[in-house]
């Protein structure tokens, strides 16, 4: 077991009393089942999606907001640090007590408080499972749009706290464009509201604000979400190339030719060979990429651009189009892309994921620069990503008990990352900053922006007690120099679909 | 500011400001020739010097008059006045083309109008992977005039595009009728570039369309009316055209027949790019302009034949085989399809409704409201009522699938309203309106505002606002008092 990164420690835990006696009182706010404290209990909230590790040393899980709010005043008067945690599933280490102290989980609070079809909105406790939310509204028409892989485990309070994303979100946008109203729960225990069930309040928009902060400025305890229409109609390709560049350059001419995807994935060849043999998707293997896309909507709009999708395609250089004819046909090539991540466990020890985002005009050039990188630094390296935004997943293969290419692998990633920021792209499109990427953040983002982001988490969250020592690269306050430990990687038991990235 | 004191901080202000941006891009002159203008009046010999102080007037924000108007050339001269107003206390109030500026409070001074004007150019465009980046200066009629050399667009259509800029409408969060298919600015707005009050340049978000590294700060800027930031660029991800559009007009005998055909489109397979719902009254002011009368007792038409009929007006884009669809689907209710020149006329004259109001009526009332989508009905049932109870006429329209609506009070002819029927008209509506509402006054005769809030009660954490303004503008310079006070 690998403890927490002692080279990130600098934030002053100081408990001034015996944990023993923070347990009673946290006992005595969420009842004696609430609490878990023996360390063979806590070893399940060490770890998230990713490896990075942090043993906290009490898990709590209230039912209420009142409780919510007790935690974090108790906490905030011993200067313990809390942090919220749904299913873990995260791959960045957002759900990590890195510096120890309170994990706050939140499997009992997931009721589903109301469901406004009039409005299209439903009002739901942070520990509703995504998945779990649709399935109750499809019977009436309708579904929640965020769908991260892992939305058969992940809870809405994750998906609004890293502001997740999934294959889908190319046409219905991520997790805050489908938030309209919050419950929070300040670090000193104070409860406040933003905004509601209209999209549209007075006075700043604090539910977009808070969306994607990562657990560093609140905690939500109340979520109104908008519920998005069941499509009419879909249609889901698999177009097959020779080469990726191919496949690449077909991405560009969809998005030019002004067709917008549900989802348009990509697997380059070396991953759609190890998806194969895992899955049986139907993936030829002598191909150099496939695509997979999905058109959703209007019966008559999904057909046109179906047939559209498929000429380009085909004009560009791919070597076959197959429309899925059924719905089990459908699922079969899906589910190839959804266990991608799992398939490339069987293969490799581990692997790093990474979550760059470049301009989809790019796409082509930069898949080139991965190859070169891995030959490079002598790593195999797969991709598998959404290719209609343009957010790359490159997976790099190593073995962790390999010291000398663990650290290759670490300089491969930064070397992609880097060089997804040089074309105008981002580090992250939708894992967070997490603990993972917080050394990569001023290769985005200057001092000054970095210090007005610092200005406002002082606001929500000024001792720093809530999920220290995430998202922000080093700070200032803290005279040791963050390193990188540990990459998030994935072994064959992290990488299920459960686990996977999306 | 009449005494000596003043007098000599406004030379310095605008010899500061002269030596940020050039003295050319400075509006307000010596004091010896403001004070000779106060001494002699409105002569009509002093012609330069009355052009000048009309120069300045014309800026006026609520009737205060500004001691500079200033005009920076980028982001480095935003931040260096910025920083100078900080150090000695102005009050800067930042605008683009000023089409909103009747939101909010009314300023107690105006020390600096801080005009985005010169920073108006392109920063990059990638048609491809269709994004852009401009600056905050630039009109939105330039904006799509660009994108539409590549048969794209921003879905972005709030009033007086020739006017208004990109940095107004973001600040404002304004948007037009195709807020119901496309979501908010907030929506696609990919990153933001802007400056503190404490005259710190930054930058949230990024180039790419999708991207989650560090605080979303598009979003709290977004809407912030200035009093946060001075935006000086954004990022935006950006839409292809549809191939054609049409419009589909339902006229309904009542508000409840209105309702049930709204309802059923939002419950049917049909997207709309729009879906404006229009009250009776509210036709007069998407018709022809007509001749602007004695702008202070000008009503509406009273004996003429108006139409008396809530419509619904759709519009969609797509193939021919989409648009046969929605003929199909919407059958019998619809009354009228537009199409070509006249559509596009409809669709201008939705977004500029506030403007039509206020050329019309000196006196009237606009009322932003947000309401969940259930509450549609009863917000323009409230309007109507209110209105009524307060001897006003309400002419509304507005988003009916996302409730985000437009109320105009309009003056009856013969009764020349007062303040408190504007105030009381306010607080009436917000009572009315369902629970979790928003109706902000973003137009109103200048003695009513006075005597109420125009923000009304906010669904936001009062007090963690104002922290966040304090974080973001510590020396409270920007649009102080109008806004989150």
């Amino acid at each position: 077991m690998q403890r927490p990164l002692s080279s990130g420690l600098c934030y002053n835990l100081r408990i001034p009393m015996q944990f023993h006696r923070l347990v009673k009182q946290l006992k005595k706010i969420v009842g004696k089942d609430g609490v878990l404290d023996h360390p063979e209990d806590l070893m399940l909230y060490e770890y998230d999606g990713g490896v990075d590790r942090g043993t906290p040393q009490a898990v709590c899980f209230p039912q209420t907001t009142e409780q919510v709010s007790q935690i974090a005043r108790l906490a905030t008067k011993e200067n313990v640090p809390i942090v919220p945690r749904g299913a873990g599933t995260g791959l960045s280490g957002g759900a990590i007590a890195r510096q120890g102290g309170i994990v706050i989980g939140f499997s009992r609070m997931n009721k589903i408080l109301e469901i406004d079809i009039p409005s299209q909105r439903a009002v739901v406790q942070p520990g509703v499972v995504n998945l779990d939310l649709t399935h109750a509204v499809e019977s009436r028409g309708y579904y929640f749009a965020p769908d991260p892989s892992s939305q058969k485990a992940c809870t809405i309070g994750g998906n609004v706290a890293e502001n997740s994303g999934g294959p889908h979100t190319l046409a219905n946008g991520v997790t805050v464009n489908h938030v309209t109203g919050l419950e929070v729960v300040l670090p000193g225990g104070r409860i406040v509201e933003f905004g509601g069930k209209a999209a549209e309040s007075c006075g700043y928009d604090m539910t977009g604000f808070f969306v994607g902060s990562e657990g560093t400025l609140g905690i939500a305890t109340k979520i109104t979400v908008r519920l998005t229409k069941l499509p009419e109609a879909v249609a889901t390709l698999l177009a097959v190339f020779n080469t990726v560049d191919d496949a690449a350059n077909s991405v560009v001419a969809i998005t030019a030719a002004s067709i917008t995807p549900a989802a348009l994935e990509m697997l380059d060849g070396w991953t759609l060979r190890a998806v194969e043999a895992a899955t049986h998707a139907g993936y030829p293997l002598d191909s150099g990429a496939v695509l997979l896309i999905e058109l959703e909507g209007l019966r008559e709009a999904v057909d046109e651009n179906a047939d559209a999708v498929r000429e380009i395609c085909l004009r560009v250089g791919a070597r076959g189009v197959r429309r899925a004819a059924d719905e089990k046909e459908r699922q079969l090539l899906w589910s190839g892309r959804k266990n991608a991540f799992g398939a490339v466990g069987r293969i490799s020890p581990s692997y790093y994921v990474q979550d760059g985002v470049i301009p989809r005009t790019k796409i082509p050039q930069t898949l080139r620069k991965i190859g070169e990188i891995g030959r490079k630094y002598d790593l195999q390296i797969g991709n598998i990503f959404h290719a209609g935004d343009g957010n790359l997943h490159p997976l790099i293969l190593f073995d962790t008990r390999d010291r000398e290419q663990t650290k290759r692998t670490l300089a491969a990633g930064q070397e992609i990352l880097e060089y997804c920021v040089s074309v105008g792209g981002s580090i992250t499109g939708e894992h967070g900053v997490g603990m993972e990427k917080m050394a990569a953040m001023p290769v985005m983002f200057s001092e000054d922006d970095i210090d007005v982001m610092t200005r406002l988490r002082n606001v929500f969250n000024p001792a720093g007690t809530l999920n220290p020592q995430k998202l922000f690269p080093t700070t200032r306050s803290c005279r040791e120099t963050y390193s990188p430990g540990h990459p998030s990687v994935g072994g064959p038991n992290a990488t299920s679909e459960i686990h996977g990235a999306d | 500011m009449a005494s000596g004191v003043a007098t000599e901080q406004e030379t310095t202000l605008h010899r500061e400001l002269g030596r940020i941006v050039g003295e050319s891009f400075v509006l307000g002159g010596t004091p010896e020739r403001r004070k000779s203008e106060r001494r002699k009046g409105k002569r009509k010999n002093q012609k330069e010097r009355k052009t000048f102080a009309d120069q300045l007037s014309d800026c006026a924000i609520d009737g205060v008059i500004p001691s500079a108007v200033v005009s920076p050339a980028d982001e480095k001269e935003v931040a260096a006045i910025l920083q100078f107003a900080g150090e000695n206390d102005y009050n800067i109030v930042p605008q683009g083309a000023g089409t909103k500026q009747s939101i909010g409070a009314t300023p107690q001074r105006v020390d600096i109008l801080l005009r985005t004007h010169r920073m108006n150019e392109v920063l990059h465009y990638d048609a491809g992977d269709l994004t852009l980046s401009v600056e905050a200066g630039m009109t939105i009629a330039e904006v799509q005039g660009i994108l539409a050399k590549n048969s794209q667009f921003l879905p972005l259509d709030p009033m007086l595009p020739e006017r208004a800029t990109i940095g107004g409408v973001l600040a404002a969060n304004a948007h037009g009728p195709m807020r119901s298919g496309f979501g908010s600015v907030r929506d696609y707005c990919i990153g933001i570039n802007f400056v503190t009050g404490d005259g710190k340049t930054a930058k949230g978000g990024g180039k790419v369309v999708k991207n989650v590294a560090g605080y979303d700060l598009m979003k709290l800027i977004i809407g912030s009316m200035g009093t946060l930031a001075v935006i000086t660029s954004a990022n935006f991800k950006v839409f292809p055209l549809p191939k054609q559009t049409r419009t589909f007009i339902l006229d309904c005998s009542d508000l409840a027949t209105a309702i049930a055909q709204r309802d059923r489109i939002i419950a049917s397979p049909l997207a709309p790019m729009c879906l404006e719902l229009v009250s009776p009254r509210a036709h007069e002011y998407l018709s022809a302009k007509s001749e602007v009368r004695d702008p202070d007792h000008y009503a509406p038409q009273q004996g003429m034949k108006r139409a008396e009929v809530y419509s619904l007006v759709v519009r969609a884009g797509g193939s021919d085989a989409v648009l046969n669809r929605y003929r199909k689907d919407l059958g019998e209710a619809v009354s009228r399809e537009l199409a070509g020149a006249e559509e596009i006329k409809v669709w201008q004259r939705l977004s500029n409704f506030e403007d039509s109001i206020r050329t019309r009526h000196f006196n009237c009332m606009v009322v932003n409201a947000g309401v969940a989508p259930s509450g549609v009905r009863a917000a323009y049932e409230a309007a109507e009522q209110s209105a009524l109870e307060h001897n006003l006429l309400s002419a509304s329209i507005g988003r009916a699938a996302t409730g985000s609506l437009t109320f105009a009070f309009v003056p009856l002819g013969v009764d020349p309203p007062n303040a408190m029927q504007f105030a009381n008209v306010a607080s009436s509506l917000r009572s009315r309106l369902p629970k979790g509402s928003a109706a902000v006054v973003v137009r109103c005769p200048l003695e009513a505002k006075e005597r109420f809030d125009v923000w009304g009660s906010s669904a936001n954490d009062m007090a963690l606002m104002r922290e966040v303004r304090a974080a973001m503008d510590p020396k409270n310079i920007l649009n102080r008092g109008r806004f989150v006070v």
